[in-house]
C-alpha cells in the first residue's frame, strides 16, 4: 500500500492554524434534511469557490441511504461532489490517495466507530486523511465521523457505549448525541473521570466544533436550544464548562423539526430494548 | 446464493450432515447490505435455521445477532460469509475479533463457505484488485495457499495472479465465476461448478515460470443425458498433478484436534452479488 507515501498529486503542508476540522454532535445532510446550516457552513469553510467535497459513509458499510441523502443535498449547491466507497466497485478504480488527496473538504458520516477506523486502516486511509488535514483539506464529520478525530470518543459499535480511541489527530475526546441518545453521557463522563479518556467535549445533535489547528474556533449550533460543554479532570473532579453556541441562519430553526423522524423513531426504538421507556 | 443457480448453497448445505442446519450468514464484505440480507433469508430460511450477523447494526436491533457473536457462530453448522470488499471486511472482522471466532470455528469442524470476498477469506493470501493496482491480501490462513476468484471475468486477472506468484505469492488457487473449491481441512477435495463449463486452477512455481494445470470440475447441474452428478475427487483427475498434497499440507494448530469434518467449501462463485443494486468486488 502507498499510503503515506508522498507521490504525484500531494500538496505541500499548510500552516498548523490552517488546518481544519470541524465536528458535529449531529446533524446535517443524514440527520436534518430540511435543515441545511451546517452542511453549508461546512461548505464554506473551503478557501475554493467551488469546493471538491467528498463524503465518506463507512462507518454505515456504505448505505444507500446516506450516498442518496449527500447527493440530495449537495447536488444543487456550488461544489464538485462524489462519495466514496470503500464496498462498492462503483469509482474503484482510481488509487485511494488520488482521490484523498486532491479534496478540498472530506466529510466523514455517521454510523460504526470501531468499524470505521478499522477499514480506514485496513486500506490505509488513516494516514491520507492526516496527510489531506495537514494540506489544507477540510476535514468534517457527525457523530463516528465527528468522533475519529480526536483521541477518543464512546462508540455504541458493539451495542453497549463504550470508550475508543480515536485518529487523534485533535487532542482531547468528544462525545456526540448529548441529548439525543443521553446513555452515552455518563459512560463519557466515567471515562473522562477515571482517565480511560481525555477532557473534551460533549455536543448536542446540531452543534458543531470548528477547529484551526489544535485550537477551538468557533462553536456553532443549526437550531436554538442545542448546547455544548468541556468537561475535563482536575485532581480526580471533573470540572465542567458550558459552551454557547453560535446559532447559524436567521435562527427560526425548530428546536424539534431538526431532527429527521426516521432518527426519532429509531432512538425511541433504542430506549424501548434498553428498558428505558418512551420519553418523548 | 447466485442469480442464475442454487446449486453451489445445495452443494455446500449437503456438507453439513444436519438435517436442519444453523446456517449463519456475515454480510461484512458489503457493509450489511439489507439486500443481500434479504436474499439470504429467502434462500435459506424455509430449509435450515438461519440467522446473520451485522457488525454495522450491532446497536440498533435490526433482527441480527447482537450479543454474544462468539457462542452463535460457534454453535453453527455452516457460516456463509457474503461477497464484497475483502480489504474492509477483514478489517471490520479483526475489529470485532471475528478473525479468532472464525479459525476456531473452523477448527471445530463448521463449514465455511463464501463467493468471492466470501473464498479470498480463508486463504493465506487472496490477490484483490480494488482501487488501482491489484494487491496480495493476507486472509485468515486456514487454507496455506493465494486465491483468485473471477478469474473468467476480467482479461487482466489471470496475468496478474501469474505475476504475483511468479514474484513469490504463495502457490493456490484460481476459480472462475460459478466454481466452488471444497477443502477438507487443507486438502482440495473437490471441484464443483453450477456452470457446465466452469474451470479452476493450480497455479503455482514450476523452474523459473509459472505453471497453471486445469483442475477437474464437476458440473452439479443435470446434463440432458444423466442425472446430477456427484462430484469426483480432485484426486483422481491425473491432470490435477495432486498439487495440495505436495505443498504444506500439515497445518501446525488445529488439524489434530479437527472434528470429523472441518470442510471448508470456499466458493469462488462470483456471479457477484446478486440482487445488489451496483456491481461489488473482491
Amino acid at each position: 500500500m502507498s499510503a503515506g507515501e508522498p507521490g504525484a498529486g500531494a500538496r505541500p503542508d499548510v500552516p498548523v492554524a490552517e488546518r481544519m476540522i470541524f465536528a458535529m454532535g449531529g446533524g446535517g445532510f443524514t440527520m436534518e434534511p430540511a435543515n441545511p446550516l451546517l452542511d453549508d457552513f461546512v461548505l464554506s469553510l473551503a478557501a475554493a469557490k467551488q469546493p471538491r467535497v467528498l463524503f465518506l459513509p463507512t462507518a454505515s458499510g456504505d448505505t444507500t441511504a446516506q450516498i442518496n441523502a449527500f447527493q440530495a443535498r449537495f447536488a444543487d449547491r456550488w461544489c464538485v461532489h462524489e462519495h466514496l466507497s470503500l464496498f462498492r466497485l462503483r469509482d474503484a478504480r482510481r488509487p485511494l490517495r488520488e482521490i484523498v488527496l486532491e479534496q478540498d473538504i472530506i466529510y466523514a458520516g455517521g454510523g460504526s466507530m470501531r468499524n470505521l477506523l478499522a477499514i480506514w486502516r485496513a486500506h490505509g486511509l488513516d494516514s491520507l486523511l492526516a496527510q489531506a488535514w495537514r494540506a489544507g483539506t477540510v476535514l468534517a464529520g457527525l457523530s463516528a465521523g465527528a468522533m475519529c478525530w480526536f483521541d477518543g470518543g464512546v462508540t455504541r459499535s458493539s451495542g453497549p457505549p463504550e470508550p475508543l480511541a480515536g485518529l487523534g489527530l485533535l487532542d482531547g475526546s468528544l462525545t456526540v448525541h448529548a441529548d439525543g441518545e443521553p446513555e452515552r453521557l455518563p459512560v463519557w463522563l466515567a471515562g473522562v473521570r477515571d482517565g480511560t479518556l481525555p477532557g473534551g467535549w460533549a455536543l448536542d445533535d446540531g452543534v458543531g466544533l470548528l477547529f484551526a489547528g489544535l485550537r477551538l474556533e468557533r462553536v456553532v449550533s443549526s437550531r436554538p436550544g442545542a448546547g455544548a460543554q468541556r468537561v475535563d479532570q482536575v485532581a480526580g473532579e471533573l470540572v465542567r464548562t458550558r459552551l454557547t453556541p453560535e446559532l447559524l441562519g436567521d435562527g427560526r430553526q425548530s428546536a424539534l423539526g431538526g431532527v429527521d423522524e426516521a432518527v426519532q423513531e429509531l432512538r425511541r426504538l433504542h430506549r424501548m430494548h434498553r428498558g428505558l421507556g418512551e420519553r418523548d | 446464493m447466485e442469480r442464475d443457480s442454487s446449486l453451489l448453497d445445495d452443494y455446500v448445505l449437503s456438507l453439513t450432515d444436519a438435517e436442519r442446519p444453523r446456517v449463519c450468514f456475515l454480510p461484512t464484505a458489503s457493509g450489511d447490505a439489507d439486500h443481500y440480507v434479504v436474499r439470504f433469508y429467502r434462500r435459506f430460511a424455509a430449509s435450515c435455521d438461519a440467522s446473520h450477523v451485522s457488525l454495522f447494526r450491532r446497536d440498533q436491533g435490526a433482527g441480527g445477532v447482537e450479543d454474544d457473536l462468539s457462542t452463535h457462530l460457534l454453535a453453527q453448522d455452516l457460516i456463509y460469509v457474503g461477497g464484497g470488499n475483502v480489504v474492509s471486511m477483514l478489517g471490520a472482522w479483526r475489529a470485532h475479533g471475528l478473525d479468532d471466532v472464525l479459525r476456531k470455528a473452523w477448527r471445530k469442524g463448521i463449514v465455511l463457505c463464501g463467493p468471492s470476498a466470501g473464498s479470498l477469506c480463508w486463504f493465506d493470501e487472496a490477490l484483490s484488485a480494488f482501487h488501482g493496482a491489484p494487491r496480495s491480501v493476507r486472509g485468515l490462513g486456514v487454507l496455506p495457499y493465494s486465491n483468485c476468484v473471477h478469474y473468467d471475468a476480467e482479461p487482466a486477472r489471470r496475468a496478474e495472479y501469474h505475476r504475483f506468484v511468479g514474484d513469490g505469492m504463495r502457490p493456490g488457487f484460481a476459480a472462475e465465476d460459478g466454481v466452488a473449491l471444497h477443502f477438507r481441512r487443507t486438502r482440495l477435495e473437490h471441484a464443483v461448478s453450477s456452470r457446465p463449463d466452469g474451470c479452476a486452477y493450480r497455479v503455482e512455481h514450476a523452474g523459473d515460470g509459472v505453471v497453471e494445470t486445469p483442475l477437474k470440475v464437476t458440473y452439479l447441474g443435470k446434463t440432458p443425458a444423466d442425472g446430477p452428478t456427484a462430484a469426483e475427487p480432485v484426486a483422481g483427475a491425473a491432470q490435477s498433478t495432486a498439487a495440495p498434497r505436495r505443498t504444506r499440507t500439515r497445518r501446525r494448530t488445529g488439524r489434530r484436534t479437527a472434528a470429523k469434518a472441518a470442510a471448508v467449501a470456499a466458493a469462488a462463485s462470483g456471479e457477484r452479488l446478486p440482487a445488489s443494486p451496483e456491481p461489488v468486488t473482491a
